[in-house]
């Protein structure tokens, strides 16, 4: 890495834990709305 | 088991399935984003954002691209199934426009010296957000299943005219935001590496929808099997 590239590696550490809890927090709660529906039956 | 949730079943299973896949070949992303791509010299690793941002905005647009086709054939041909996978895939968007909306500013941030700029890309993205947002306000609003499928669908069918409007606004308004280096009219402008982690990643984030619009739509179908059911309320 060339001395003067920009040291920000947090930005990209932020971005990189955001993205899966966005993802991962929506299949979960899909989930959980799948198996109240099916178990509501 | 009736049929109507056997059917349900069927579909939700799979859709589990794929998504679980797309959440784990993720991880193999980020192993190629940071082990295998060239740290960009201007931008530094934030430029690694690129690589969740891109795809996600990707998935955004043809989650709601497919909002507004199926919108249209559900006007033309009143089948439920195309409204149940324009609602399908309208919340799934709204997903990948979260990631793309906070991968977005949390970019900007280092490289352009702010979270957020008010110019046409930026605030068009987060204008369909709202839309579709709105979408769903308004399926939840409204109890009679033909009159819900009428009304969303135009407004799924507005949100799609938006698409193309979005990817054109970096060449039609002066932006900070960089302009397409893959879907141009011009070879991609990225080197191999690079270009390689994006299509991986693209892929992997478009499987993704497959298996969360699919899920979802498995949802509907169930709701619908139960709200029919003889001993429904």
């Amino acid at each position: 890495m060339p001395p003067e590239t920009p040291q920000n590696a947090g930005y990209m550490i932020a971005a990189y834990v955001v993205a899966p809890v966005i993802l991962v927090g929506y299949l979960v709660s899909l989930w959980g709305r799948v198996k109240r529906t099916l178990d509501r039956k | 088991m009736t049929a109507s949730e056997a059917r349900a079943r069927a579909i939700i299973l799979p859709g589990l399935g794929i998504s679980l896949v797309a959440l784990l070949a993720l991880a193999g992303v980020y192993v190629l984003a940071l082990g295998y791509t060239p740290v960009e010299a201007r931008q530094g690793l934030a430029q690694k954002i690129f690589y969740l941002h891109v795809p996600a905005a990707w998935s955004a647009m043809i989650s709601f691209s497919l909002v507004g086709i199926t919108s249209a054939l559900y006007l033309w041909l009143h089948d439920p199934r195309l409204d149940r996978f324009a609602a399908a895939s309208a919340e799934v968007g709204v997903a990948f426009s979260a990631v793309m909306l906070t991968t977005g500013p949390i970019w900007a941030k280092p490289i352009w010296g702010t979270w957020w700029t008010w110019d046409a890309r930026l605030t068009l993205t987060l204008f369909l957000f709202f839309l579709f947002i709105g979408y769903l306000a308004l399926r939840a609003s409204v109890h009679d299943p033909a009159e819900r499928a009428r009304f969303s669908a135009v407004v799924g069918i507005l949100g799609m005219l938006l698409v193309p409007f979005i990817h054109l606004s970096v060449y039609l308004f002066r932006t900070l935001h960089p302009q397409p280096v893959v879907l141009k009219p011009s070879a991609p402008s990225m080197p191999p590496e690079m270009l390689r982690t994006l299509l991986v990643s693209t892929v992997v984030f478009t499987l993704l929808y497959i298996g969360l619009v699919t899920l979802r739509y498995g949802l509907a179908v169930a709701e619908d099997a139960r709200d029919e059911a003889p001993d429904a309320a």
